[in-house]
């Protein structure tokens, strides 16, 4: 059976995992985002968390993958075989590069800026809300794509644990090895890196216009 | 709305070693425009951010309408005493007429009233509402930057100014007719309007009263003519006569 003819004939599994590969992605940067971000604002505001917080997210990043996965397996409540452990790992991961980039946003703001805000009588509240966090979010979108790029690639080795996705055609693939299993995993996953890194940088640009950013 | 007093009470302060106020005393009447005339670093800028508590005094007092500033919670402080500067920090996301009317908006005007003032003061400085109005800040020239800064100053009906080289982009032409449209808007206002700059000329045609700035220290407070006719200190004396041999613009 040629590689074409393989991918028909499992062409509604490459799309049921594609569809579920794409999901935890979404779901762990949603989750990264929602995190990430208010505590990036909170870093700018409260000096003294900057070093633990960004220290603990660096530390986390030089944790190698399948080990992460590993680690977190015989954790009560939060480990175990399936997503939920795939998707902690997976916001983990995304953290660095979202808090890192939000910080700097906010830090990168024209101090002539800042002091407009002050001196016109902002709160503190209103020059986040106002002026920083806007002029900030194309630098914290480009932390979002890079995460995205790299959850994409991460989710398939969540696979290991039994997550689901496209690694689960590259995992079978190495097991029984078949070229073709993997394959089929292997390049609807680098394409949806592909395509979500591309998406994500007509959004950046265009939010990078719209701020006089850019 | 009319003006308020601004008084300095022996302030000092210092940036690290650095004393860049040495017991500055200065009254400034409601209504008056004072110019804070000096060479850059002289302490100027310093005097004029004390008012609004972008700076804090080491020693001495500031008074804003008669009380002293660290008596003022400074948010409202600020929203009652508009403040302009050289390099203007717009806000580069908004469009000019949103920019116009921020404070107006921190201070809960409605739509409709923010809408006409910030097209009004837009008119006020020389831009078109309009055109001008709808662009964003980067679309600008310096000059009409500077302007819109200006214009934003002016948008909420302030009791005071605080002018830092407002007009410092602004070509020289455009600079002498906006200095003087200044002259009698301050006037019509009535707003007490503390301006720092360094260029003799532009003190000269503004300033009821001109407060000569150097090495931390007020040289000598006088009216225009008085400065002229009757320089209290070399320093002053040789200020004063750089601009008279200066050429005409």
């Amino acid at each position: 059976m040629s590689l074409s003819e393989f991918l028909v004939q499992r062409w509604p599994e490459i799309v049921e995992l594609s569809l579920e590969h794409i999901g935890l992605v979404l779901v762990s940067i949603g989750l990264a985002v929602a995190l990430a971000v208010p505590l990036g604002f909170a870093v700018t505001r409260i000096p003294w968390l900057a070093r633990p917080v960004l220290g603990f997210s660096g530390v986390v990043q030089t944790v190698p993958s399948l080990a992460l996965f590993g680690l977190l397996l015989p954790l009560p409540l939060i480990g175990g075989l399936g997503n939920r452990t795939a998707i902690l790992a997976l916001v983990l991961y995304a953290l660095l590069p979202i808090l890192r980039n939000t910080v700097t946003g906010v830090r990168s703001v024209d101090p002539a800026i800042l002091d407009a805000a002050d001196g016109m009588g902002m709160t503190d509240w209103q020059r986040l809300t106002l002026v920083e966090a806007p002029l900030a979010l194309p630098t914290i979108f480009a932390g979002i794509r890079i995460a995205t790029v790299v959850g994409v690639g991460l989710v398939t080795i969540a696979a290991a644990v039994g997550a689901g996705g496209l690694g689960s055609f590259i995992f079978r693939g190495l097991a029984m090895l078949d070229t073709r299993l993997l394959l089929v995993g292997a390049i609807p996953s680098a394409l949806l890196a592909l395509a979500a890194d591309g998406l994500l940088a007509v959004a950046e640009r265009r939010l990078a216009a719209a701020t006089g950013t850019g | 709305m009319s003006g308020a007093s601004i008084e300095f009470r022996r302030v000092s302060k210092a940036f690290g070693d650095r004393r860049v106020l040495r017991e500055v005393s200065l009254e400034i009447r409601a209504g008056e425009t004072c110019v804070l005339l000096g060479p850059s670093g002289c302490g100027k800028t310093t005097l004029l951010r004390l008012v609004n508590r972008l700076e804090e005094a080491d020693s001495g007092e500031v008074l804003f309408a008669g009380r002293e500033v660290a008596r003022w919670d400074p948010v409202a402080l600020r929203r009652r005493i508009g403040y302009a500067i050289q390099s203007v920090g717009l806000f580069p996301h908004l469009p000019v007429r949103a920019n116009v009317e921020l404070v107006p908006r921190l201070l809960g005007w409605t739509r409709e009233r923010r809408r006409a003032r910030a097209i009004e003061m837009l008119r006020l400085v020389g831009l078109d509402p309009e055109d001008v109005g709808r662009r964003k800040p980067h679309q600008l020239s310096g000059g009409q930057r500077q302007r819109v800064g200006v214009a934003r100053a002016l948008a909420a009906d302030p009791e005071a100014l605080l002018l830092d080289e407002p007009f410092g982009a602004v070509d020289p032409i455009a600079r002498g007719r906006l200095q003087s449209e200044f002259r009698s808007l301050s006037r019509r206002l009535g707003m007490t309007v503390l301006f720092v700059t360094h260029d003799v000329r532009e003190a000269f045609r503004l300033a009821d009263r001109i407060a000569v700035v150097a090495e931390g220290v007020i040289q000598q407070v006088a009216p225009p003519a008085k400065l002229r006719s009757a320089p209290a200190s070399g320093i002053v004396e040789a200020l004063v006569r750089g601009a008279e041999t200066e050429p005409a613009p």
